[in-house]
């Protein structure tokens, strides 16, 4: 258990540059996920946290002690990695104590320590198999009791869940998320898939291009993103981006107009779930064709072709509506988003 | 479908031929070990003795005979060992190294297997000599792992390139020092690999009769491919006790071939893919 404290993390490959100058503190106990596309520097990070990559230039700390010089054997974490790199020729008891067989700990003290960390994760019956004659999900079990058996300060986890199918992805993120929080163990987790990030994460740290974008709780991140490229990246479907010119009080864009205050270019980010179709006397603030309409029981998914290109929209499921009919639509402007259309921030503070 | 049968057998009867071909030797030497001392060379020549004897390996099994094996063993066995340890970390080091040398001296290791053993071996016997070597096993053991260590560090390399990396970096988490590492993974993940090179080293060294002939002297320090000399004489070949005696020079590493081969051939293809 430990804090982190990165500071102007950077790391180059020749002339490519994996990581430029990330600063993150990381709270005792807290779970921090790294999200972002693949290449924007997620598991660079946490390979220099590990030890596994030399640091080229910036300082990590753990626990308050400056560690850029200990291998990775000495930092005493553990970590998960994506492909579990269970060891093939030991069983899974063997491997599970492998960390406390290294540490030297006596026989019978670590057959202890082995069996209460397989019943953790319910594999204790188990124990004698070899990796090979285990399903994808238990031996992402058996990987996660690797890493619980000792008490490390920190726990890595690169990916643990994406070899999983879906529904044994969603099993397995609750009991991740059960576990980090009665082990109360720092978790630093790397993860493309923003719905394990938002819904196992303390805090999320978006990354791209080898920068962060923002940090903050999965609250937050959703209700206000720092730039276009986490408005897009967070939310499923995505948040609608669209181009347009504020003059007067009043923002014009390719398909409509809506009162806005300030000036100049921007981009207005508006989430499907703030989008509703216009009845009465409702202002217009859009208008397009329904290009396809998807029901996905809570509700439709519409896809609307207008002059912006393709927007989407959640609407109630009970509208019926059919490829080619024009609807006129109106924007929540209480949860409106703005950007500057050249730099991408967000302008409102 | 009427076609590719007639081909399927065309290639099997072709496959019987070149198998026949291959076996014949084997099949006259033991036919000859087996026939008393006039048959050999009668006429019509049998395939088969008409009465098959044992007396040829009664009279090959002679004390020599007993010394050469020990001393093949030795050298072979002390062979086997030495390049099997020194390729294990020579090839770990080019698998992992991120040296841009490493990459020069795997190509030199190529080039130091190029070169024939007519033509190295004088220089080698005048350091032998120098060394005051000649006529030991050392001599013997030293050229051997010089010979079948280039090819043993590509066999294993195409083994252990093979290995993934994450297996490593997540024993080092778990608190592992490199030679732990070494240790605990990567020499048993590679026990197919180590078992294929360590069949090779026997093969080779097991037959080789260039340097054996050249560097050792005496009887006492002979190997089994070159005591098989002592059957052909200034006057004659006794041919029935030279098969005999190479009947029994061929089991063991038939035998280790028999049991092993499945890695064996593992082995060779790996080098070969990746090399």
């Amino acid at each position: 258990m430990a804090t982190v404290e990165l500071s102007g993390l950077t790391k180059t490959y020749g002339n490519y540059t994996a990581l430029k100058g990330l600063n993150l503190s990381i709270a005792d106990g807290e779970f921090i996920v790294l999200l972002g596309p693949s290449g924007c520097g997620k598991s660079t990070t946490m390979r220099l946290v590990a030890g596994l990559e030399e640091i080229t230039s910036g300082e990590i700390l753990i626990g308050g002690e400056r560690v850029n010089e200990r291998p990775a054997r000495d930092r005493n974490l553990a970590m998960v990695f994506q492909n579990y790199a269970l060891y093939p020729h030991m069983t899974v008891g063997e491997n599970i104590g492998y960390p406390l067989k290294i540490a030297g700990i006596r026989k019978d003290e670590r057959q202890k320590a082995v069996d209460a960390a397989a019943a953790k994760v319910e594999m204790g019956h188990l124990l004698s198999r070899r990796p090979s004659e285990l399903s994808g999900g238990q031996r992402q079990r058996v990987a996660l009791a690797r890493a619980i058996v000792r008490t490390p300060r920190l726990f890595l986890m690169d990916e643990p869940l994406s070899n999983l199918d879906a529904k044994l992805r969603t099993v397995m993120r609750a009991e991740l998320k059960h576990l980090q929080k009665e082990l109360a163990t720092t978790t630093i987790y790397v993860t493309h898939d923003q719905v394990e990030a938002m819904t196992l994460a303390d805090r999320i740290v978006i990354l791209n291009d080898a920068v962060i974008q923002q940090v903050g709780t999965p609250a937050e991140i959703y209700a206000r993103p720092a730039n276009t490229f986490v408005a897009s990246f967070i939310g499923s479907p995505p948040m609608n981006l669209i181009s347009g010119t504020l003059a007067d009080g009043i923002l014009t864009h390719a398909a409509g107009q809506l009162p806005m205050a300030g000036a100049g270019e921007v981009k207005l980010g508006v989430r499907p779930e703030d989008i509703y179709l216009c009845e009465g006397d409702d202002p217009v603030h859009f208008e397009g064709q329904v290009y396809s309409a998807e029901l996905l029981g809570d509700c439709v998914l519409l896809n609307i072709k207008t002059d912006e290109g393709l927007l989407s929209a959640r609407v109630p499921p009970t509208v019926q509506l059919t490829m080619g009919d024009t609807v006129k639509l109106r924007f929540d402007t209480n949860s409106l988003h703005l950007y500057d259309a050249t730099t991408g921030n967000r302008r409102d503070s | 479908m009427k076609r590719s049968k007639t081909l399927r057998i065309l290639s099997v009867v072709g496959l019987l031929i070149i198998g026949l071909i291959v076996l014949l030797p084997f099949f006259w030497m033991i036919s000859v070990s087996l026939k008393p001392a006039t048959e050999p060379f009668a006429i019509p020549a049998r395939l088969w003795p008409e009465s098959p004897t044992l007396a040829n390996y009664a009279s090959a099994f002679r004390p020599e005979f007993r010394t050469y094996f020990l001393n093949s063993m030795i050298v072979s066995g002390a062979s086997v060992v030495i390049t099997v340890s020194l390729a294990l970390f020579a090839a770990y080091s080019f698998t992992r190294g991120q040296l841009f040398a490493l990459s020069f001296m795997l190509g030199a290791v190529v080039l130091a297997q190029m070169f024939p053993h007519a033509a190295i071996i004088i220089p080698i016997y005048k350091m032998m000599r120098s060394w005051d070597l000649l006529n030991s096993y050392t001599s013997l053991i030293l050229s051997y792992v010089s010979i079948t260590l280039p090819v043993a560090i590509w066999m294993l390399r195409g083994f252990l390139v093979k290995l993934p990396v994450s297996l490593e970096e997540a024993a080092a988490v778990d608190g592992a020092s490199p030679m732990r590492v070494f240790r605990d993974i990567v020499v048993p993940l590679a026990r197919p690999g180590i078992i294929s090179v360590a069949v090779y080293v026997l093969i080779i060294t097991w037959q080789e009769f260039l340097f054996a002939l050249s560097f050792t002297s005496t009887n006492d320090m002979r190997t089994l491919p070159v005591g098989l000399n002592d059957f052909i004489g200034q006057y004659g070949i006794r041919y029935g006790e030279l098969m005999a005696s190479s009947v029994m020079v061929s089991m063991p590493v038939v035998a280790v071939f028999f049991f092993l081969q499945r890695y064996f051939v593992a082995g060779l293809t790996a080098g070969a893919v990746k090399g």
